[in-house]
Order: structure tokens, then sequence, then C-alpha cells
């Protein structure tokens, strides 16, 4: 049941789940029995372990590429990535390839990261690791009462099935996979690869977890996230998926869909603030970018009535899709723009003023909806509003009713609305971190402003902060 | 710029000339007036800044964009604002890219050459000393040849090239299009500037559309604004004009300008109209002055501007760097034109926002693909040109019925491409897309956009069919002059700004030798 199987569609998410060193898809049973409707958990067995035991290839790169074919076969729409502890180093890597654009990977929308073994070398002692290098070598009374101890030892409390599950597992894993993690695998360095992956994290560490605890995660894994949510599990170790199912379910259910109408700002990630906060930025630029973040900026000021402006935050949904765990309240800042500014010197001589057509538009829009798909706009699904918004673009849809805008007037309309929707998104600065840019960092309040010395193809400064998303594939 | 210290008058007072607006038009002649010993006073609807006031960003600039709405018609509207539009003490100038390319000899001949378009009543001799004069005042940096005039040079050494223009280069030589480094009215190292404080070196930010913080680039006001506040003119800030006052014979005798709200009324001898080519001719058409020949309004233009884009596999980041660092004429005439007249090309440095919204209104992306290509930014890049727009009689500035804050009517520019705009826009974009895909780029598409605001109150030798004289000065009412963009009777392929400038010249002295 835990081999990966091709999506339902019923299923809004896959949640694809990677083992712990000495586990197996099988440690995600518990969880998987309380997860949320509309999460289908796709647990894998990492090469070397579980049903994958005979599978060769241990090295982060081979269990990653094994990982990622097990996705493409499984081919899902909007998928999440969870790791533990060794998985979690797989995750991040397979969330990079992915991010990067590699085919077959499109949709993640989200990592889950359990006392994960960060990117970069895992903190280990070296008496630790060699000890523990031996375990699985020699006789079965040896290895039996070594895979007891592993699991004791990385657990608070646990039933005596999950128990003997645990140590079964362990004894599963194939010596040589457990060995190249310990030598190798866990020693690996990730970190500048996998860098800061624009994606929103749920980060849970044990409370009384050891090298993997609660300060790791924060220092060690959250800088490599946009944004991350922390929760320490109390009363709980390592073997975070076993001994604490339930609240890892509960927490996953939540973070895979916020509530309705929830959702979290994005976060600019430390290496970016701390750019804005150097001497580079000048005094003036960086009160005024912060202030862009700040919550006021996502407050309404409101004059659209309800309906028409749930058209607008529905439309904007689709314009620039965001994910709810980063997202800059577009609607709002445009609502608030087109009451406040002064206006950007210009208009289209078939619109009306810009608020008005904008309040046009969206009645106009919504009509749409009812005259070519039966709905209001909020009423159509994402697909159906794409549809409209397609024919919008191509000057086809014509409300036809007086007071409505024409087809060539929401065209227009709908330029309009692109163009104020990238000038809110494009100028947060959680934005531009994502997009690498380092013109924030123009010049410092000194008599002589800096600038950049290195600008040549392929030319950066040591500080210039790099796209999260990577290179082009 | 500093104005604590400047020589003020009285309202009362007769002044020899008013000059409306600060900008490429405005500011050289009122330096030249005021250094002729003439007393002189600028009225600008802007503020005055210091380059330390400009924040690097585009939404915090907007304020260095003319604001008052504008209204967009014809077939390829064009957008104002941000796009060409300056308000405060330097006007436009404050934002501009400072890409100073001369214009060619046979753009100002193209009717006695094609058939098409319209001849200026100026050859190239009267400019080229005057071209040569302001590179030197205002330290133009350019390569040390120039390929399509060897005898031309520089005061200072070229700026260097960005990543754009590099792979520009490449692209462009593999198809055997010339190109060198562009002339930047931008300094490349230290410059004394005269009665001014000194200009730093650029430190290649990127920043020139935003404001230059460093005075590197030429802007107005840390060129000829403060030559002239040295030689004893005034320069008013925060005054809009919207009336003229005339005598019985219809000579101008003040004009009534309002500042923080209140009304006000300065005599004057002279006045000369350089609010650029969308704010003279409104306020012209608004009093109903100088338009005898039916010609106020009418040809507008605006350059061809089409960008092409593309996506690297190595960081181009081209936020850094002076913006267009590479330039060609090779195609002021192209051999296989179907067209009149030419274009220039460029490599481009776009920031984000301005980019962004080429994205989202030119290429027309949105959902996901938007979101992923923003995402690419640092790996892109683009090039652009500015090519020849024919005058035509119905592109047209009119005065609509909705009235702005300032108590004028808003503008209503028709514009729309003609055949000839299409097939040099058709040309161009094909041979951008070859050098992008010779400089090994990928996902390439091409931008439409028009830039610039010319025409509207043209030069010639015949009142009935122009605006002005050949130097500025107006048939109709003899003490009234215009210098600014909306002289010019055709749009050469040239950017405007260094045109302008001569053009102030020009007037200047004329007016001077009266
Ligand atoms: C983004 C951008 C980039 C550009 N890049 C280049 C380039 O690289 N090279 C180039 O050659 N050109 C460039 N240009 C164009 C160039 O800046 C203009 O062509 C030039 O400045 C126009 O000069 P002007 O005198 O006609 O008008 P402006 O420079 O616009 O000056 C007009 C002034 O008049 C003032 N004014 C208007 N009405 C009134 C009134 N009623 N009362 C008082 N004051 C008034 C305005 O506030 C303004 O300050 C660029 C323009 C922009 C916007
Ligand atoms: S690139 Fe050079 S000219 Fe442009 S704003 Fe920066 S310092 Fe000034």
């Amino acid at each position: 049941m835990h081999n990966p199987k091709p999506s339902q569609g019923a299923a809004a998410l896959s949640l694809f789940c990677l083992h712990c060193l000495g586990g197996s898809a099988r440690e995600w049973q518990g969880v998987e029995r309380e997860l949320g409707a509309g999460i289908s958990l796709v647990g894998i067995d990492l090469p070397g372990f579980g049903s994958a035991a005979d599978v060769p290839g241990y090295s982060v790169a081979a269990m990653a590429e094994h990982v990622a074919a097990q996705v493409r076969a499984a081919a899902p729409g909007r998928w999440m990535l969870a790791g533990h502890s060794m998985g979690a180093k797989v995750a991040a890597v397979v969330a990079r390839q992915a991010v990067a654009g590699a085919a077959g990977l499109e949709g993640l929308c989200g990592l889950v990261l359990l006392a994960g073994s960060p990117p970069g070398p895992e903190p280990m002692s070296e008496e630790r690791r060699a000890d523990m290098t031996g375990w699985l070598d020699g006789d079965a009374a040896h290895r039996a009462t070594q895979a007891r101890e592993f699991v004791a030892a990385n657990a608070v409390t646990l039933t005596p099935e999950a128990r003997a599950a645990a140590e079964v597992d362990v004894l599963r894993a194939n010596p040589a996979a457990w060995r190249a993690w310990l030598q190798s695998g866990s020693r690996e360095d990730w970190a500048e690869r996998v860098g800061v992956l624009p994606l929103p994290a749920l980060i849970l560490a044990g409370a009384e977890d050891g090298d993997l605890g609660p300060e790791a995660q924060r220092r060690l894994m959250a800088p490599h996230v946009l944004t991350a949510e922390h929760h320490d599990l109390p009363h709980a170790r390592h073997l975070l998926p076993i001994e604490a199912a339930s609240t890892v379910a509960r927490l996953i259910t939540r973070f895979a869909a916020l509530p309705p109408g929830e959702t979290q700002p994005p976060r600019i990630p430390p290496h970016y603030r701390a750019l804005l906060e150097s001497g580079r930025t000048s005094t003036a630029l960086r009160d005024a970018l912060l202030a862009r973040v700040a919550p006021e900026a996502d407050t309404r000021r409101a004059w659209l009535p309800a309906g028409a402006y749930a058209v607008l935050e529905a439309a904007l949904d689709r314009v620039i899709p965001q994910s709810p765990h980063a997202r800059i309240d577009l609607a709002a800042r445009i609502e608030r723009s087109l009451a406040e500014d002064a206006g950007d010197g210009w208009r289209f001589a078939d619109l009306p003023a810009d608020a008005e057509a904008m309040h046009q538009a969206l009645l106009s829009l919504d009509a749409l909806g009812r005259l070519l798909h039966q709905d209001g706009f909020t009423g159509l699904t994402d697909a159906g509003r794409d549809t409209l918004l397609h024919r919008v673009a191509d000057g086809q849809a014509a409300a036809a009713a007086p007071g409505l805008f024409d087809g060539s007037q929401m065209a227009l309309w709908f330029q309009d609305l692109r163009a104020m929707a990238v000038k809110h998104y494009v100028g947060h600065p959680a934005t531009l971190a994502r997009m690498g840019y380092s013109g924030v960092a123009s010049g410092g309040d000194g008599p002589r402003k800096s600038g950049f010395t290195r600008f040549g193809i392929g030319e950066r400064e040591a500080w210039e902060p790099v796209a999260l998303a990577g290179e082009a594939p | 710029m500093k104005l604590d210290t400047m020589r003020r008058h009285g309202l009362g007072e007769v002044v020899d000339a008013v000059v409306i607006g600060t900008g490429a038009g405005g500011a050289p002649l009122l330096a030249r007036l005021a250094a002729a010993g003439l007393r002189v006073i600028a009225l600008e609807a802007g503020r005055n800044r210091e380059p330390e006031d400009y924040l690097t960003d585009e939404a915090l600039s907007a304020d260095l964009y003319w604001r008052g709405e504008r209204l967009a018609a014809g077939e390829t509207p064009q957008a104002f604002g941000a796009n060409n539009s300056g308000i405060g003490i330097g006007g436009s100038t404050l934002h501009w890219g400072a890409f100073v390319p001369r214009v060619d000899a046979r753009d100002l001949q193209l009717r006695q050459d094609s058939g098409q378009g319209r001849d200026w009543p100026i050859k190239l001799d009267e400019l080229q000393p005057l071209y040569v004069e302001l590179e030197a005042f205002l330290g133009v940096s350019g390569p040390a040849h120039y390929p399509w005039q060897p005898a031309r040079h520089y005061p200072l050494p070229a700026l260097p090239r960005n990543a754009p223009a590099q792979a520009m280069a490449m692209g462009a030589a593999q198809l055997g299009v010339a190109t060198c480094n562009a002339p930047a009215a931008v300094v490349s190292q230290d410059f004394a500037q005269a009665d001014g404080p000194t200009r730093l070196a650029c430190v290649h930010c990127g920043y020139c559309h935003q404001g230059c913080r460093n005075r590197a680039k030429v802007s107005m006001d840390t060129t000829f604004l403060p030559l002239a506040v040295a030689r004893g003119a005034e320069i008013r800030p925060g005054c809009f004009a919207h009336g003229l006052e005339r005598d019985s014979q219809g000579r101008i005798t003040a004009v009534l300008y309002r500042q923080d709200g209140r009304e006000h009324r300065q005599l004057c001898a002279a006045v000369f109209l350089c609010a650029g080519a969308v704010e003279t001719p409104r306020l012209l058409l608004h009093l109903g002055l100088g338009n005898r020949s039916g010609q106020v309004g009418r040809n507008y233009m605006a350059h061809v501007a089409t960008q092409v884009w593309g996506t690297f596999a190595e960081e181009m980041r081209g936020n850094k760097g002076w913006p267009s660092s590479l330039m060609s004429e090779a195609m002021v005439r192209p051999r296989d034109a179907d067209f009149a007249g030419g274009y220039l090309l460029q490599s481009l440095g776009v920031v984000p926002q301005t980019w962004a919204d080429g994205v989202a209104r030119g290429r027309g992306l949105w959902g996901r693909a938007l979101v992923d290509y923003i995402d690419r930014y640092n790996f892109t890049a683009g090039i652009g040109i500015n090519g020849e727009c024919l005058p035509y009689d119905h592109n047209r500035l009119t005065l609509s019925d909705e009235i702005d804050e300032t108590g004028l009517p808003k503008p209503h520019i028709a514009f729309s491409y003609g055949e000839n705009e299409r097939r040099l826009q058709a040309h161009a974009t094909r041979l951008m897309t070859g050098i992008w895909q010779e400089a090994g780029a990928t996902d390439i598409w091409a931008l439409p956009r028009s830039a610039h605001t010319i025409g509207t109150c043209r030069m010639g030798t015949d009142p009935d069919d122009a605006v002005v004289n050949p130097f500025g000065r107006s048939f109709d009412i003899d003490n009234l002059w215009i210098c600014d963009n909306s002289v010019f009777p055709s749009s050469l392929a040239a950017n405007p700004a260094l045109t302008i400038m001569a053009l102030s010249l020009r007037t200047a002295a004329a007016f001077l030798d009266r």
C-alpha cells in the first residue's frame, strides 16, 4: 500500500514521504491514517531500505534520482514532499530540482521536514558515527540488539507494535546502505546547491531530540526555505512520524490546506534581509522596502463592494498564483492604491477612470461567468476561471449588457490588471529575494555611492544574492 | 539643486523672458540667456530635488513622472507617465537614459530621399558644432573610434559594457552587424562641472531611470541649470503656468501661473514655452494661441521602440551597469528595408518592475507562466531600437472634455502606427531575434512599444504649414518661442534629447541676435 501509485483524481494533493535511516515507507502508516481528506500519502522506500533494500545507489544524488523517478511515474498534480531525518536531505535535493524546473516535477508546493538532516553535513560526533557504522554488521543476535537499542534511543514512548515494526525496518535495511549514509551520505555538502528554496516548509523537531533537535532545525534547516512554520513536538525524540503520528498528521493537514481564507504573508529570507540592512542599501530605500512588508501594507482600504472585491481576489489568484503560506495580498494593495495613489499619468482612452474601470470590469467579469459558464466568476473552478480569462485576454469576452464592458475594453482592463498585479508583486522584497535581485543594494548613504564592479556575462559580486529558483533548466 | 542664493525678481518687474519648463529644451537656453546678461525666470511645474533624494526603486520614483492623466487612444495607444514624461527641476532628463546619439544627416532630409515624412529646415552642418560643444560641456563618454563617423571624438572614455551589451556584441558580430560602445551623457571619470558641484564617475548601479545619485548622469539640474543660476537666472519650482496675457497687438505681456494653490502673474517681454510635446500643445490649444496654421497638436510621433528579450544560460543581471552600453547605427538605412528611414539598436538594462510590466502587458503572460518567468529575471536580457516614426496628420493631440487637477482639459492623444512603422518593426524584430539566437538565447519574444513624445508644434518655413520658424519662434506671436520635443518636424532615428539641447542653444542664439 505504500508503493507509489498513480495519483487518484479525487486527491487534491499528493504527499510523497521519505523515511529516515533504517526506516521504510511503513513508518508513515500512522500519519496516513489520520491525514485529512484530500491528501493522498505516497510512501517511498529509499534505495537500500524497506522493499528497496536491493536497489543500489546510496549517494544523496542517487537517492534523489530514485525519488524523482517515482514522483514522475506518479505524475501528481499538486504535491508536497515530506522527509524524515535522512529523507529530509533527499527531499531538499529533489525540491531544488523541481524548483529549477526539472521535467515531470512540476507542481511541488511545499515541504514537510521532520527532524531533518540538513542539506549541509549532518552534525554528528565522529565517535557516534564510528559506533553506529558497524551496527548492522555481525550475526543476527548482534543485529537484533543494535536495532532494539537504535529504536529505543530515538523515541520517548512507542507502543509495542510500533516498536516492533521499527525494529523490523532496521533489520530489513541493507547494511551497505546503512554504512554509506553514515560514512558519506550524511557528510555530503549540498548546502550551496540547495540554496534557499522558494517554498513554504513545515519544520518539525522533537523537543528531546539530540543533534537534529529544535536548535539544529532553526540553524541549519530553516535558512534553506522561504517560509518556515516551526513546531517542536514535546515528549518526542527523533522518530516523529511514529512516536507522534497524530500530531504530525494534524500539523501536516493544517499546513497542506490552511483553513479557507487563511493565509500567511511571505517572509524575507535572512540572507536578503541582511543585504537590505547592510550599508549597501540606502536608509531611505530600506525603510520604504520594509514598509511594503509591514502588515499594514496588506490592510484593505475598502471601497469596492464585497462582491466585486471577491471577484478581484479570485482573478488575481489566477494572474499571480501564490502559496497561501507566502501570499502578498495583491487585491488589498491594488484596491488601496486605486483609492490613494496619484495615478500613473495615463489611461486607455477607451476605459473610464482607473477606479471606475476596475469596478465595472469586475462586475463584467462576474456577468461573463454567468453568461458563458452558468456561474459568477467566484463560483467557477480554477480551470473555468482560466478559460474565461483567456477569452478576456483575447478580446473575445463581451458582457453585452448596458454598463458593462465590451470585449476590447475587457482586454484593455485585463492588461491593466496584469500590470497592477506585477507591480505590487515584483515590488515586494520577498519577490525580489526570489528573483535574486541585487539592485536593492545600489548605493548606501555615503557621498560616493557603491555600485557594481562585476557586471559582465555570468559575473557577480561576492555579496550578490542568487535567484531562489536556481538556473534555467 | 541649490537655489537658495539665486537672484530673484519681482512679479511686477518686466523680465526679459520667462521660460516655461526646465527640461532638455528649456534649460540650455535659460543658461544662455542668463549668461548674456538677460533677466530670466524659469517656471517649473515640478519640485526641486537633490541627487540624494532619489530612491532606487521604480514605485518609489513615481513622482519623477508627469502624473496628470493623459488619454491614450488609437490602434497603438502610447503609455505616458514613467514611459516618457518627467516633471521637476530638470524635466524628463531626471529620469532619461542619457543615450546621446547624434542625428544622421539623411534623417533630416527623409522626404527628399524617400518621398515620405518631412524634411527639417536645418542642415546637419548647423547642428554639428552644437553637438561638439554640448558633448564637451556635459562630459559625454563615448568610444575612441566611432564606426559611422571616424572624425568624431568624445571627451571621456566609453563606459564599460554590461552583460546584455556583451551578449549583443557577440550576436551582432555573428550576423556582421557592426556595434560600438554607446555614447553616454554620463561621466566615466570624476568631472568638474562648470559652476556646479563635481560630478562623480558612474558606479554602474543601473538606476539611471530613477535618477542618478552620483551626478554621473547628465540631468539639467546638474549641468545647465546650475550654470544658469550662477549667471543670474531665477528658477521657480512648483509653478504651473496656465495662462498668457497679451496686449492689444497680441504680444505676450505676462505669464499666469499657480504655485501652492496661489495665482501669480509674472510680467515679461518674451516667453519660451518648453513644456514638452504634450504640455506645450495642450496649453496652446487651451488658450487658443499660436495655431493659425492649424498644426498645433498634429503629427504626434513616438519612436518605434520595440524590444526583443531572451533567456540565457548564464546570469545577465541587466540591472547592473549603465543600461544601454552598446549601440549600432548599422540600420539607419538597412539595405533590405521595405520602409522609409531606419533605426538605431541599443542593448538594454531594465529594472524589475518596468521589466515585469512589459512581460505582463506586452508578452501577455499570466498565471504560473508569469510567476516562473519573473523568477528568471537574472537570466534575461533585451535589445531595443529607436526607429523612425513618420508624421501623420491623424496622429494628433486634442483636448478631451475631462478637466484635470490643473483646471485644464486632459489631453487626448490618438496614435496609430502606419504601414511604415509596422514594416520597420517587423524588420527590427527579425534582426534582434537573430542577434539573440546567435548569442545563444532561448525563449525569445518581442515587446512592441513606442517611446518619446515628439511633434505637435512643428518648425518650418511656411506659416500656413508650421507652428514655429526654424529657430522656434512662433509665426503668430513674435515674442513667443517654443523649444522642446514638439518642434521636431520628423522623429529622426536618434534619441531626441541631445538634438533638443542643440536646438535650445540655437533658439537662444537667434533670440539674442534678433
Ligand atoms: C525613461 C526615459 C528614458 C529616456 N531616455 C532617453 C535617452 O536615453 N536619450 C534621449 O535622447 N532621450 C531620452 N529620453 C527622452 C528625453 O528625456 C526627452 O526627449 C527630453 O527630455 C524632452 O525634453 P523637453 O524639453 O521636450 O521636455 P521635458 O524634458 O519633459 O521638460 C518639460 C518640462 O516642462 C515642465 N512643464 C510642463 N508643463 C508645464 C507648465 N504648464 N508649467 C510649468 N512647467 C511645465 C515639466 O514639468 C518638465 O519639467 C528618455 C525619456 C524617458 C522618460
Ligand atoms: S549607472 Fe551610472 S549614470 Fe546611471 S544612475 Fe548609476 S551611477 Fe548614475
